[in-house]
C-alpha cells in the first residue's frame, strides 16, 4: 500500500488503465457493444438461470440423465474435451522449458491461458454435473478414497490447477506492476513447468483410465486396456492442434495486441508444430491399432461401429498426420492449420466416442442430452471465451511487458 | 468381459509384432519427409522471378524479415526492367523511412530513380557490395543483391500493406500483363515464348521516356 493507495483520482486512473482500456467508462460501454458480444450476452442470458435453476432443482430437474447413463455431456465435453483441449500448456511448456525449444516461446503464454482457464472451467462443468459445490474439498480431507481412480483425478485436477494459475501468474503481476512477486514467481518458473508436466502426463491418463473399469458399457473396438496410454497420447496431439488453432486465432482477433517491435514469425511456429504434430498422430495411429490387435476384435470392423471406428482412426488420426506431413515439407501454414483443426475435432470425436456415443452401445435406453444440458454447456464455453478475451485485452500474454523481456 | 478374450495369444502376438515393425519401417520414410524440407517454392514467370518468402511492395521493392531487422531490395521484375544499375545511393545509416516514401535512389543509364519503402523504421544497414558494384546485384536480387536493412517500427501494420504469398503472385502477373500489353511485335519482344527479354527492358520499349515508365513502376502505379 503506497499513499496514493487511497486518493480517489489515482484509483479512477487506475480503473480506467487496467479496466476500461485507458477509455472513459462511456466509450468502453459503447466499444463493447458488437455482433460477438450480443451473442454471448444472449446465452448467458438463458444459460445463467437455467444453471442456478440446475442447481436449484437438480439433476432431474434439467438432465437427461439416469442411472443407466448418469454420464452425459457435461463430463464428455465439459470435463473430458476440456482437458484434452487444455493440453496446449503443458506440451509448449514440455517442449520450451525441458527439451530446449526456446522458438516456441511466443506462444507460449497464450497456451498456459487457454490450459488454465480450460481446466478453471472443466471445474465449473464438473461442479455443475457434482452439485453441492461446498462437498468438493472431501474427497481430501473427509472421504479421501485412496484406491479410486477418482481420487488420484480429483488430486492432480486440484494441484494442477494450482500450478497452472502459478504458470500464469507472471503475466498478471506483470500487468498488475508487482515487481517483487513477479521476479519470485519467475524463479520457480522451472520447477512449477516441471511439476505441470507430470501432473498432467498423470492426470490425462487417468481419465482414460476411468474407461478401465467399464469393459462391458464400452463398446470393444474403443475398450482397451491401453486406454490411459491413448488418452495421453492423444492429448498431445489435442494440445499441437489446440496451440496452432488458438494462436492462429487469437493472433488474428487480438492484431492490435501484437507487439511491432518484436514481430513473431508465427509461419514458422506452426510449421514447426505442424512437423510435430505429424509425427506424434503417425505414432498415436500405430498405438490405436496395437489396441485393436489386443481386443482381436477385427471381425466387428465390418459392422456399422467398424465404420464409426474407421472414421476416427482414418479421417482424424491419420488424416491429420499425413496433412501436417505435407504442410510441414511443402511449409504450407494453411494446410497445417487445417491439420490443426482436424486433429481437435479427431481428440474432441475420441473422447465423446468412449464416453458417450461407444458407451453403453448396447443398452436400449440410449442417452441424448436435452436442451438445457446443451445450453449449460454452451453457457460454460462462452464464459471460457469471455475470461480469455478480458484477459488477453490486459495482460501481456500475446506482447511481452516492456519492462520483463526475455524473462522466465 | 465379453469380446475382450483372447482366443489365441500366438495369433495375437503375430499381429501385434507386425504392427509394430510396420510402424518403425514406415517411420523413417515418415520422418524424413516431413523433415526434409521440399526445395524453397518461388514463383517462376518467364523472364523474372520471385521467392515465396518475401514481402512485396506494390512499387518492386521487397522486404524480408531478418532477427529483427528487415532486409529490403529492388525485385527482379523492377532490375530486367531498368537494366544494369550504374550507381545505388544509399540512405545514411540511422536515417528514418517511411513505407510508401523515397528509401533509396538507383541511378541506370543517367538517370536516377528513386525506390519507395516498404516498410517504416530506421536504416540499419547498408549493403557495401551493391554500393560498389551495383551492376552485381541482379544476379541475385533477393539474396546478396539486398540493399539496405531497416529496423521496423510497426512491422506487423507494414506487412498488412503488402503482397505475399498468392497476392504476390498475383502483383507480379498483373504487372508482367501490363508490361506486355505496351509490346508490340514490331519490337520483337515477345514474352511468352520469345526468351528472355532484354535486360533493360523499358528502355527497348521507349527509348526516349523510359524513365517515366519506370517510375511509374517505381511508384506502383
Amino acid at each position: 500500500m503506497n499513499e496514493h493507495a487511497l486518493n480517489r483520482p489515482f484509483i479512477d486512473a487506475w480503473v480506467r488503465e487496467k479496466i476500461f482500456l485507458g477509455l472513459p467508462f462511456r466509450e468502453y460501454a459503447r466499444s463493447l457493444a458488437t455482433p460477438m458480444n450480443a451473442l454471448a450476452a444472449v446465452i448467458l442470458l438463458f444459460g445463467l438461470p437455467v444453471t442456478a435453476y440446475r442447481f436449484w432443482k437438480g439433476l432431474g430437474a434439467v438432465t437427461n440423465l439416469s442411472q443407466t447413463n448418469p454420464w452425459g455431456i457435461w463430463v464428455a465435453f465439459d470435463i473430458l474435451c476440456g482437458v484434452a483441449l487444455a493440453a496446449g500448456g503443458y506440451t509448449v511448456a514440455s517442449a520450451v522449458y525441458i527439451f530446449g525449444q526456446k522458438r516456441y516461446q511466443p506462444v507460449l503464454r497464450p497456451a498456459i491461458l487457454t490450459g488454465f482457464l480450460g481446466y478453471v472451467f472443466v471445474l465449473v462443468g464438473l461442479m455443475v454435473d457434482l452439485g453441492q459445490p461446498w462437498r468438493l474439498p472431501y474427497q481430501f480431507f473427509l472421504t479421501p478414497g485412496t484406491t479410486a481412480v477418482m481420487y488420484e483425478v480429483g488430486w492432480c485436477v486440484f494441484l494442477y490447477l494450482m500450478v497452472l494459475a502459478l504458470e500464469f501468474s507472471p503475466a498478471a503481476l506483470e500487468w498488475l506492476g508487482f515487481a517483487k512477486l513477479r521476479r519470485f514467481v519467475g524463479g520457480l518458473t522451472v520447477g512449477i513447468i516441471v511439476l505441470g508436466v507430470t501432473l498432467s502426463t498423470l492426470h490425462q491418463s487417468s481419465l482414460g483410465a476411468f474407461f478401465l473399469m467399464t469393459p462391458g458399457k464400452l463398446h470393444p473396438l474403443w475398450y482397451s486396456p491401453f486406454l490411459p496410454i491413448f488418452f495421453f497420447v492423444s492429448s498431445i496431439t489435442a494440445g499441437i492442434g489446440m496451440v496452432i488453432f488458438e494462436s492462429t486465432l487469437s493472433h488474428r482477433a487480438f492484431h492490435d495486441r501484437l507487439d511491432p517491435a518484436a514481430p513473431v514469425d508465427m509461419n514458422k511456429i506452426t510449421l514447426g508444430l505442424a512437423r510435430g504434430g505429424a509425427v506424434v498422430l503417425f505414432a498415436y495411429f500405430f498405438v490405436r491399432l496395437q489396441g485393436l490387435a489386443g481386443s482381436g476384435r477385427w471381425d466387428l470392423l465390418t459392422t456399422g461401429w467398424g465404420a464409426w471406428y474407421l472414421l476416427e482412426l482414418l479421417g482424424f488420426i491419420l488424416l491429420p498426420s499425413l496433412l501436417f506431413a505435407a504442410a510441414a515439407r511443402s511449409s504450407n501454414v494453411k494446410l497445417a492449420r487445417a491439420a490443426g483443426v482436424v486433429t481437435v475435432l479427431g481428440v474432441v470425436l475420441n473422447r465423446l466416442n468412449v464416453s458417450l456415443i461407444a458407451f453403453n452401445w448396447n443398452v436400449p435406453d440410449r442417452y441424448v442430452p436435452s436442451a438445457s444440458e446443451v445450453l449449460i454447456s454452451l453457457t460454460i464455453v462462452t464464459l471460457g471465451v469471455l475470461v480469455f478475451r478480458w484477459i488477453v485485452n490486459r495482460m501481456p500474454v500475446l506482447t511481452e511487458h516492456p519492462d520483463w523481456r526475455g524473462a522466465h | 468381459m465379453d469380446g475382450h478374450e483372447l482366443l489365441s495369444p500366438h495369433a495375437t502376438k503375430a499381429i501385434e509384432y507386425l504392427i509394430a515393425i510396420t510402424y518403425l519401417v514406415l517411420f523413417i520414410p515418415f520422418w524424413r519427409f516431413v523433415n526434409e524440407a521440399a526445395p524453397a517454392r518461388a514463383f517462376n514467370f518467364s523472364w523474372f522471378h520471385a521467392p515465396e518468402d518475401v514481402y512485396l511492395h506494390p512499387g518492386h521493392a521487397w522486404a524480408r524479415t531478418h532477427g529483427g531487422a528487415v532486409a529490403v531490395g529492388l525485385d527482379d521484375f523492377a532490375h530486367k526492367l531498368i537494366g544494369p544499375l550504374e550507381a545505388f545511393q544509399p540512405p545514411e545509416l540511422g536515417a528514418p523511412v517511411r513505407q510508401g516514401q523515397k528509401a533509396f535512389t538507383v541511378l541506370a543509364g543517367g538517370k536516377s530513380l528513386d525506390v519507395l519503402s516498404p516498410v517504416d523504421g530506421n536504416v540499419v544497414a547498408v549493403n557495401e557490395a551493391a554500393r560498389v558494384h551495383p551492376g552485381e546485384t541482379v544476379r541475385d536480387p533477393y539474396g546478396a543483391g539486398w540493399m539496405v536493412k531497416v529496423e521496423p517500427r510497426w512491422l506487423t501494420a507494414n506487412l498488412k500493406n503488402l503482397f505475399s504469398g498468392e497476392a504476390a503472385r498475383r502483383f507480379l502477373e498483373s504487372a508482367a500483363e501490363k508490361l506486355a500489353a505496351k509490346m508490340t511485335p514490331e519490337l520483337g519482344l515477345v514474352l511468352q515464348d520469345g526468351g528472355a527479354p532484354v535486360h533493360g527492358i523499358a528502355r527497348e520499349l521507349d527509348p526516349e521516356h523510359w524513365d517515366d515508365l519506370v517510375r511509374k513502376s517505381l511508384r506502383g502505379e
